[in-house]
């Protein structure tokens, strides 16, 4: 991602502060920034959820729609990702300046989700070979400061935690036509289990060291990443090197080391903030923030 | 009125849109073109009502934030009942990229993208801007905020403005051109006054209606949206689609610029109370003698 | 092992502090009536009316400044407007002919003419051809400098020079960019903290924290670097550590200026460097800081 420009002296400075494990604002190199998650802001989708990872701001929404399956697939539902780059983030993506990044985004994320372990496709078959649940996962770039793939793997982890699917009543059959009948009570829906579903663990080499969770500044000195989709239980479900620059064998088995680590504690986290906040939407009138706060 | 209800009521078969109606979490009514075209809805009832149950000129609640991200140099994000916009703005700045060459000698260039959320509306978008509507958009954002903004300020410099509509429900453009507005204020861009939309109906082919939202527009009542400054009260670009009588035309567009008038002053109030807090906190840059911030 | 957590979006704390105490000065918001009297004269943020020339309305929204007949509105934000004198960090964009282009966060970029810098072997040498050819040898695009506002354009673009020993290109450390507004305008705005290292508060909101260099001059003038030193750990930590405490003053908009930022840094110390991260230590060490520069004002 084009953005920050710095000198070499500032490039220096930071790869020193890399090698002797004190990043410029005093992180490890496998420390977080403090990051923020809210549910359920977007009324016209099933499920959303928005993370905020320091200057990184995530708006992710989850709408459901009935498809036919596909052939070669019958008795499985389908999953779309779609990574809109707003250019409010930064005046770059005017127009169809950020298509390259959305594209990256949302194929690794199809790629990873389409592997079968992470997410049950099954889950989403109302009748097989002839109609399944189809989820179209809408993520909006809001603001970027380094470190989108995490960022975005959170939101939309979160809000497919979220996802209410409505709940199908009768069918009947009429000739080839399938009469189908949603339940007519907005809150008779399914949750959708999460629990294989992976996030993302971007792993930046600086000189020779790795580190996560970049800032922009520290994305600029880095010539390769790699990004991990790790489950909660330590799966690597799907493997991505970005960027020109290319690994050591070595530093590449102690990322991935280090990247399922990480990725397990990234996802633990995850969980209690989903559950804390479940808790707190469960009460009569929970105050949504969004971007008024 | 319940959507849900209608949807229900007509039977079997329903297509995919059904589960996007039934999806919405809010109780409000969603606005449902299909609903809305077989049942016929009246958009006062005679107890002076409209459809989601204000009066003839009662403006939707409004909420907003100023300074909503650190990145851009101003932001504001506005509630207009259910509609939901955030605008950016980048700038005064030096032109940069495709407009590197564009700059005008003697004001600044302003440039306008308004791009809707995929998730915005009811029915899934495709392609969040770039089609011929969002374009349409940008020209008219452009043209209002041109009317506020002094550009002979800034000559050979470049203005972006980018708003997002995180929620489409009625009166979009207005909303947009409000929270482009808090935006600009809060980059400190000059502005001769503020520039305030707003979108005004007529119903029962008599009684006009201020500040319409997606169900009334959906129902096929005429829609006048106008951009105007509000102080010396003038029209920076009025629209208008469906069609009325033309004597109906100065007491619709009275109505809406009086909806501007109102809107103006809730926005106001806002920014008064932003730049109160902020100067607060920073002791209005004031030092005493020995140097210490009073 | 390091901590991940994130929080609620309902958790959320407001950073602004509030004190109820003073008055607020008079506010003006975009196209309001200030005056009508008809010999004043208007400065920044503020313009005649087309219609009515005896009106004088406000173009931004901020606190009103009367110098005698011109009167001015300072906005609470805005890009950087340069005046003569100020001191400002500046990127490099571009190298020109015979001078180079500044990113310094105003509304066009600012020049730094070769006539304007010291180059190496003394100050009254001519500027020849060898010199214009190896302008990228001194800077190149992506460089940070520190320089001077020698004059404005008539276009409002700034003319910068280096011709101190105090200016010139910067070396290792680091960069935090705050707006405008927030940087006090002193006489003086390179400082050596107390607190072991060194700041350059430039009026452009951008500010340079670098760790203090054991000779007194030429800390960061000329042009030459050492990118083979490594800078020790403890610097280190100072320098992040004052990066989080400007970071933190900041988004609670408060003023920044040495005093300021020492206090901050010395309140800061009851914290560890990355739960400075956290917005709720932010906003304390904020508070701590306001509540102490109270007291000495009281005292």
């Amino acid at each position: 991602m084009a953005g920050v420009l710095l000198s070499e002296a500032e490039k220096t400075f930071i790869l020193h502060g890399v090698q002797s494990d004190l990043r410029n604002d005093g992180r490890s190199k496998q420390d977080y920034r403090p990051m923020e998650l809210e549910l359920d802001i977007v009324t016209h989708a099933n499920g959303s959820a928005r993370v905020r990872l320091a200057n990184t701001d995530i708006l992710v929404g989850v709408k459901t729609e009935i498809d036919v399956p596909k052939p070669e697939k019958p008795d499985e539902g389908k999953i779309e990702f779609f990574v809109d780059c707003s250019a409010n983030a930064t005046p770059e993506f005017e127009g169809k300046g950020g298509e390259d990044l959305a594209t990256e985004i949302s194929n690794f994320l199809s790629t990873s989700f389409n592997s079968g372990l992470s997410f049950d496709l099954k889950s989403l078959c109302i009748l097989k070979e002839i109609q399944c649940w189809k989820l179209y996962v809408d993520i909006l770039i809001l603001e970027c400061g380094g470190n989108l793939f995490d960022a975005v793997s959170l939101a939309v982890k979160a809000a497919l935690h979220n996802t209410m699917v409505p709940r199908v009543e009768t069918m009947a059959m009429d000739g080839g036509n399938v009469d189908l009948q949603l339940s007519g009570d907005p809150y008779d829906c399914w949750r959708l289990d999460i629990k294989n579903v992976p996030c993302l663990v971007t792993l930046t080499k600086i000189g020779e060291h790795l580190i996560v969770d970049p800032t922009a500044e520290e994305e600029n000195c880095s010539m390769a990443s790699l990004v991990l989709a790790v489950t909660e239980d330590g799966r690597i479900n799907s493997l991505s090197k970005t960027s020109v620059g290319s690994f050591h064998p070595h530093t590449l088995t102690e990322g991935l080391k280090v990247g399922t680590e990480v990725g397990i504690r990234l996802n633990k986290a995850l969980k209690e903030a989903l559950e804390k906040e479940e808790k707190r939407l469960q009460a009569d009138k929970p105050e949504r923030s969004g971007f008024l706060k | 009125m319940d959507c849900h209800a209608a949807m229900r009521g007509r039977g079997g078969g329903f297509s995919y849109s059904h589960a996007a109606v039934i999806g919405s979490r809010c109780g409000q009514p969603v606005g449902c073109r299909r609903a809305a075209a077989s049942t016929a809805m009246e958009l006062l009832s005679d107890q002076g009502l409209r459809l989601d149950g204000r009066r003839p000129d009662e403006l939707r609640n409004i909420r907003c934030k100023i300074g909503v991200f650190s990145q851009a140099d101003g932001s504001a994000y506005i509630e207009q009942g259910n509609t939901k916009v955030l605008a950016t703005v980048y700038g005064p700045h030096q032109p940069r990229g495709q407009a590197k060459n564009k700059f005008l000698f003697d004001e600044a260039l302003v440039n306008c993208q308004y791009s809707m959320a995929v998730f915005s509306t009811g029915e899934r978008k495709r392609r969040p801007r770039g089609d011929r509507k969002s374009q349409e958009m940008s020209i008219h954002l452009r043209q209002a905020l041109e009317a506020a903004i002094r550009t002979e300020l800034y000559p050979r410099s470049q203005i972006d403005i980018y708003v997002e509509v995180l929620q489409a429900d009625g009166g979009n453009y207005c909303a947009c051109v409000n929270a482009a507005t808090l935006a600009l204020v809060d980059a400190g861009v000059g502005l001769r006054e503020y520039a305030v939309a707003c979108s005004a109906s007529l119903a029962n082919g008599e009684i006009p209606l201020v500040d319409v939202s997606h169900l009334e527009e959906s129902t096929g009542g005429p829609n006048l949206t106008v951009a105007a400054l509000p102080i010396s009260g003038q029209v920076a670009l009025m629209e208008m689609s469906q069609r009325f009588h033309c004597d109906h035309l100065p007491k619709v567009l009275e109505r809406a610029l009086e909806g501007c008038k109102d809107i103006h002053r809730i926005l106001d109030e806002a920014v008064r109370k932003h730049v109160e807090e902020t100067g607060r906190a920073s002791g209005w840059g004031q030092v005493d003698r020995a140097g210490i911030v009073l | 092992m390091s901590n991940i957590r994130i929080r609620l979006a309902s958790e959320r704390v407001n950073p602004s502090l509030t004190f109820g105490e003073e008055g607020a000065p008079q506010l003006f918001t975009p196209g309001e009536t200030i005056t009508e009297n008809q010999r004043v004269m208007s400065g920044h943020g503020t313009y005649m009316d087309e219609d009515n020339k005896e009106v004088l309305r406000a173009s931004v929204a901020g606190t009103v400044e009367r110098v005698n007949q011109l009167i001015c509105v300072r906005p609470i934000k805005c890009r950087y407007m340069g005046e003569i004198g100020d001191v400002v960090v500046g990127r490099i964009t571009e190298v020109q002919q015979k001078r180079w282009k500044v990113d310094t966060n105003s509304r066009l970029d600012s020049v730094l003419l070769i006539s304007s810098v010291n180059l190496p072997g003394g100050e009254l040498r001519r500027r020849s051809v060898e010199d214009e050819q190896m302008m990228r040898k001194y800077l190149q695009e992506g460089d940070l400098v520190s320089a001077e506002v020698q004059s404005v354009f008539s276009d409002g673009s700034l003319s910068l020079h280096t011709r101190s020993l105090k200016y010139g290109k910067l070396s290792q450390g680091l960069l935090v960019k705050v707006s405008p507004s927030l940087i006090l305008r002193r006489k003086n705005h390179f400082h050596n903290l107390l607190c072991g290292a060194s700041i350059i508060l430039g009026n452009n909101g951008l500010i340079w924290i670098y760790p203090t260099s054991p000779e007194d001059e030429s800390g960061v003038g000329g042009f030459t670097q050492n990118l083979e030193q490594v800078i020790d750990k403890e610097d280190r930590e100072r320098i992040a550590r004052l990066r989080n405490c400007v970071l933190a003053l900041s988004a609670s908009k408060f003023m920044l200026f040495d005093t300021s930022i020492q206090y901050a840094y010395e309140e800061s110390s009851n914290y560890s460097l990355k739960e400075l991260l956290a917005p709720e230590c932010m906003l304390d060490v904020a508070f701590r800081t306001r509540h102490r520069l109270q007291s000495y004002r009281d005292a």
